[in-house]
């Protein structure tokens, strides 16, 4: 039997897009065949024992899927940090490890945005042995919102046939397909409609939370 | 007047003893250049993980919504003028205690967007922001991890509106007049202090 383990790079306690992209991944896989598990990079963090288990884990499947959201053009400081366990405990660069592919997402519209985090992990890929299969990259993440993908909408037909095609190939022991790649990366609407649904977004959250008037406050002026 | 001030982001984890020299040497090299130096230990901090509530842009906007070391931290970084993430080069990237603090840190731009060289990016909150130096700390030659290291530099400089900003990485397993040299050029770089 295959195995996958999911790692969710989102720090948010409930569901998060980075889940939604993961489990939706991961259900692609078990279609294949493909026996998946997942964990959340808090829960790894919070217990003591955590990070060997995950570098155990990790060994002993056949395929390694981190999702995370951008952070500060890079990754959450908890992936970062699991990252450093997983290399520690692992030591020295060794072959034979699994593949390892990663899903990114972000609230920019461009999904170029994350680039240099798809980078480090690919990176981290080289630097630990395990064998690099390829990343995806969603801007305009927010148009998921945290939601199962089957019920997210038309919007993000696209993400979902990228994740297909992403899921069929990692399945067969492949790298992420280029055409996954570009479909993930299509805008999920105008650029122009983004900006103006997010700008308004904002507002509207803040003033829910009575903070409308203080929106542009300098409280370290 | 008095020097300006260089706050220096000390990214360093427990046993990173080669960075730790880097740093060393990069706060004396700051005095040097004239700019009053000083740095924050951040793996001595409690800084707990960015939650991603956005309760810092719609709740409580301009301040994290957790109260811990990084509000300090936070309102040090904008005061200053020149800000400096000394970090260990990690996988061509930051050391999480760096990560820690500067995924704390977006209170410091405003939630709205706007385009910026054709890319959507957040807008100014703060009329002014400090200067960005990155140095990173690696031991060996690696072209890929140095251009690495200073493209998210770059991203980051572009994001937090620093009117100007260096990087590059500073090699551990050089003499220290290289080394000397090496955060010399960087200063250069990123600007006189004022």
């Amino acid at each position: 039997m295959r195995r996958a383990l999911l790692l969710v790079g989102s720090p948010k306690a409930g569901p998060s897009t980075s889940g939604a992209l993961g489990a939706y991944l991961l259900d692609r896989l078990a279609e294949h065949g493909v026996q998946a598990e997942t964990r959340r990079v808090a829960e790894v963090l919070r217990d003591p024992a955590g990070l060997g288990e995950l570098a155990g884990a990790v060994d002993r499947s056949n395929l390694f899927v981190v999702s995370f959201p951008l952070y500060v053009d890079s990754l959450p400081a908890p992936v970062v940090r699991c990252f450093e366990g997983l290399a520690a405990v692992w030591g020295a660069r060794a072959g034979g490890r699994p593949r390892f592919a990663a899903v990114v997402n972000c609230r920019f519209p461009e999904a170029s945005q994350c680039d240099t985090a798809l980078a480090i992990c690919r990176r981290f890929a080289a630097e630990t042995g395990l064998s690099w299969a390829g990343g995806l990259a969603l801007g305009g993440g927010g148009a998921v919102g945290g939601r199962p993908l089957d019920r997210a909408g038309g919007r993000v037909r696209n993400v979902r046939t990228a994740l297909d095609q992403a899921g069929a190939a990692l399945a067969r022991g492949e790298a992420v397909p280029e055409r996954a790649v570009h479909l993930m990366a299509k805008p999920l609407v105008p650029r122009w409609l983004y900006l103006l649904i997010g700008n308004l977004h904002w507002t509207c959250a803040a003033r829910r939370h009575g903070a409308f008037r203080r929106l542009h406050d300098r409280p370290y002026a | 007047m008095a020097a300006a001030e260089a706050y220096v982001l000390d990214g360093t984890r427990d046993g990173d003893e080669a960075a730790g020299a880097v740093v060393g040497a990069l706060l004396a090299r700051l005095g040097q250049a004239g700019w009053r130096a000083e740095a924050v230990r951040l793996r001595d901090v409690e800084i707990a993980p960015c939650l991603g509530c956005f309760g810092c842009w719609t709740n409580t906007p301009g301040r994290c919504v957790i109260d811990d070391g990084a509000g300090e931290i936070t309102r040090r970084a904008i005061g200053s003028g020149l800000l400096v993430y000394a970090t260990p080069v990690v996988f061509g990237g930051y050391a999480s205690p760096l990560k820690h603090a500067l995924d704390r840190m977006i209170c410091l731009v405003s939630p709205f967007f706007q385009v910026v060289d054709g890319e959507v990016h957040h807008r100014l909150r703060y009329p002014r922001y400090p200067r960005l130096l990155g140095v990173g700390a690696a031991e060996g030659e690696d072209g890929e991890r140095d251009r690495l290291f200073e493209t998210l530099v770059r991203r980051n400089a572009l994001n937090l509106h620093a009117g100007r900003w260096a990087a590059g990485v500073v090699r551990t397993d050089e003499p220290g007049d290289r080394r000397e040299a090496r955060l010399d050029q960087l200063l250069q770089d990123v600007g006189r202090a004022p």
